[in-house]
């Protein structure tokens, strides 16, 4: 009896997963609770088990591919179990392209029908079954033609060839390099490179379209650091650092103003008696926000803990979707890149996001006297349909205040 | 200089080695008296005497055999097979014995034979007589293979074939015997392993041996006149191949064109194309052509072995296809 292996929903939202790699092959004998493939979703990869014992007789959906959740992308049986043709009626498989090299077969034919077979080549069709984008992805070209091309750097797709059965020749490529673009009339076309969307750059991409959606507003303060800096210089040795404070101190302030500590769902309003705190964290996949759960009731130390691993998980793209979900509000640092003062974009469903950037000595004007004091500067964006002015404003300053005098969280 | 046909010329190098050096003879089929089938060793027998021009009898196996016991014994024998085709009947002498006793004796013993033999179509001599089967030896370790095709290197080759401590099949071809050139006055050796550029060129190199040299610089002048310039190349030495030659030919002109009289599959060319493609990959315009004959037994009657064997027409067009034009 075969098993159907279907991709699977991860997570609240996820509708659509990109398989990375197959970690069995086809005739592989794969045991349940065995990982088979890596799965990449919204910004999670991660391994996913077999869900039965077996042999896997079919792989249906090819690496890189995006496959719809529910979709099946293999099957498991039994040694010998004909699946074939109703898995190929299903999901278009990858068809290995018709080796058709030239010549090889042609070689042990007499001289002149080798020579009957250049005039019948033109006519031959493309392989059957090819992909569109591999029909023309042979060039051909001769071996000269291919290296003056590589010298200097010439598309050899963009060349016709001029040689016996279009073949492109040395003299095509040497007439493309005499043709400098600019001669032609106009500037010539720039080459973009063309990149596919990665499944965590899709994410982004429809999670942040979805946020233009929402009437939002900022409000900006900036807060006197010293204390706050110099708490972290006490625990400098646990590695807390300033994010770990205004994690902690936002949470903190987050639950003296709820009201900022919500949803925006449609209909409803949905706010938390916890702050599960997302933080913004650049990979070089893209951008992701793993969450710090119930982060007021945490240590500084604490905090620390378990931002640095989640950091690193989402750096080696090892967070899980449990990682991911359940926050209720974001913070978003570029102080480290030197940002003074930048605007966030809401991560919906979330109610408020907090832009912080870099502390900087400024002068300030104190009791008529003008000292430097390490300055940061704070810009929420809110929801309008879930905050209104007012309220954003109190919780800033909840947290400026906390953040100038941590005691006060206490 | 003097002017010495291709005959001539082979008998002017056999002379003057055996006015040289007392170990050098020759024997083969009717070579004393009637001077051999082809004419080549007329008059030697009043010069050398019966002792060092010696008829043998009809049996291929025994000559070249007799000749290999000389040459392990000291002399440098020439035995002439009157026929490449009658090569077939001295196979175990040449493949078995001759190429393997210097290499299996741990160089204890050599063979400085030569055998001499002629082949060729164009006068009608029908599927037993004129067939070339150099591609055989060539394949085989432990033996030299040279293939002449005028009278200078005649003349320079067979002397150093002679003076070779190894077995070496000199193959002559049949129409070329009244071919003259002029040769340098005094006798001067040709290396064995060493190409002979025969005429150069810039658009194409057609490497052939034997009668296809002179078919094709006969087909290079007439590309000239289209505009296509072409470099002819003969390695005269089969075997070892001077490689650096022709492959530095095609390098600068980019396409090849291999021919000889052969037939094309399996034949000679086919080692060069592959040498090429190898060494020259790089520079390669377009595919490697191949000139031979047909894969047929040879015809008697005149027109149909004029089909059957390669001839200017077809080297011409062989060129022509590696430029990307239609031979006419």
């Amino acid at each position: 009896m075969a098993t159907d292996v279907s991709l699977p929903r991860l997570g609240q939202g996820m509708e659509a997963g990109t398989i990375v790699r197959w970690l069995k092959s086809e005739g592989d004998q794969v045991e349940k609770g065995e990982p088979l493939y890596e799965l990449d979703t919204d910004k999670v990869t991660q391994e996913v088990e077999a869900e039965a014992s077996g042999v896997l007789l079919k792989i249906l959906a090819g690496e890189g591919e995006e496959i719809e959740v529910g979709k099946r992308i293999a099957v498991i049986g039994e040694q010998g179990e004909d699946v074939e043709a109703e898995a190929e009626a299903e999901v278009e498989v990858e068809v290995e392209e018709d080796e058709q090299e030239e010549g090889s077969p042609g070689a042990a034919r007499e001289e002149e029908r080798e020579r009957g077979r250049e005039a019948a080549a033109d006519e031959e069709p493309a392989a059957d079954g090819a992909q569109p984008s591999r029909v023309n992805g042979r060039i051909k070209a001769s071996p000269l033609a291919r290296r003056i091309a590589r010298e200097r750097n010439i598309d050899l797709s963009s060349l016709t060839g001029t040689g016996p059965e279009g073949r492109i020749v040395a003299e095509d490529v040497e007439r493309a390099a005499a043709t400098p673009a600019h001669a032609t009339v106009g500037a010539a076309p720039l080459e973009a490179e063309v990149v596919p969307l990665t499944s965590i750059r899709r994410t982004i991409a429809r999670r942040l379209t979805k946020a233009w959606e929402a009437p939002a507003f900022q409000i900006s303060m900036s807060a006197d650091m010293t204390r706050a800096q110099a708490l972290r210089e006490r625990l400098r040795d646990q590695k807390v650092t300033v994010t770990d404070v205004l994690t902690k101190l936002a949470a903190i302030a987050l639950l003296r103003h709820r009201e900022v500590n919500a949803h925006f769902a449609d209909d409803e309003l949905r706010i938390f008696p916890s702050a599960h705190v997302g933080l913004a964290v650049a990979t070089e996949r893209g951008l992701v926000v793993p969450v710090i759960k119930e982060a007021e009731r945490k240590s500084l130390v604490q905090l620390a803990i378990e931002r640095g691993q989640l950091v690193e998980r989402a750096r080696d793209a090892k967070l899980t979707q449990e990682d991911l979900e359940g926050g209720t509000f974001t913070i978003s640092n570029l102080g480290m890149y030197g940002v003074e003062i930048f605007t966030a974009v809401l991560n919906p469903p979330q109610a408020a996001i907090l832009a912080v950037g870099a502390i900087e000595e400024k002068p300030v004007v104190e009791d008529g006297e003008v000292v430097a004091r390490p300055l940061m500067a704070m810009t929420l964006t809110c929801d309008h349909r879930a905050v209104d002015g007012a309220k954003a404003s109190e919780f800033l300053r909840e947290l400026k205040t906390l953040l100038e005098e941590p005691g006060l969280a206490l | 200089m003097p002017e010495l046909s291709y005959r001539e010329a082979v008998r002017d190098a056999l002379s003057q080695a055996m006015r040289k050096d007392d170990d050098v003879f020759i024997m083969g089929e009717d070579i004393a008296e009637m001077g051999g089938s082809m004419g080549v060793t007329q008059g030697m027998l009043d010069e050398f005497g019966p002792e060092r021009v010696r008829n043998t009898p009809i049996s291929e196996m025994a000559l070249v055999g007799t000749a290999i016991g000389a040459a392990m014994q000291g002399m440098r024998p020439v035995a002439e097979v009157m026929y490449e085709d009658f090569l077939t009947l001295a196979a175990e002498q040449v493949v078995n014995q001759a190429a393997k006793h210097r290499y299996m004796s741990g160089g204890q013993l050599k063979v400085p034979l030569t055998i001499r033999t002629q082949g060729g179509a164009g006068w009608s001599p029908g599927a037993q007589h004129a067939q070339q089967l150099e591609a055989w030896f060539v394949h085989i370790p432990g033996l030299k293979v040279l293939f002449p095709s005028t009278a200078t290197d005649v003349r320079g080759l067979l002397w150093s074939a002679i003076y070779d401590d190894n077995p070496v099949v000199f193959f002559e071809h049949r129409t070329l015997y009244g071919l003259k050139e002029e040769v340098p006055e005094e006798l001067e050796p040709i290396p064995i392993g060493q190409a002979r550029v025969h005429r150069e060129g810039e658009d194409v190199t057609v490497i052939a041996t034997g009668r296809l040299v002179h078919e094709s610089l006969a087909a290079a002048e007439q590309a000239e006149e289209d505009g296509v310039s072409v470099e002819v190349v003969d390695p005269r030495t089969l075997q070892p191949l001077d490689e650096e030659t022709i492959v530095d030919s095609v390098k600068k002109t980019n396409r090849a064109v291999v021919a000889h009289e052969a037939v094309t599959r399996m034949g000679f060319g086919a080692e060069v194309a592959a040498v090429i493609q190898h060494q020259a990959f790089d520079w390669l315009d377009a595919p490697v052509e191949r000139v031979g004959a047909k894969f047929v037994p040879l015809p008697f009657a005149p027109v149909m072995e004029e089909f059957v064997v390669p001839h200017q027409a077809e080297v011409y067009e062989a060129i022509m296809r590696t430029v990307g034009r239609n031979g006419h």
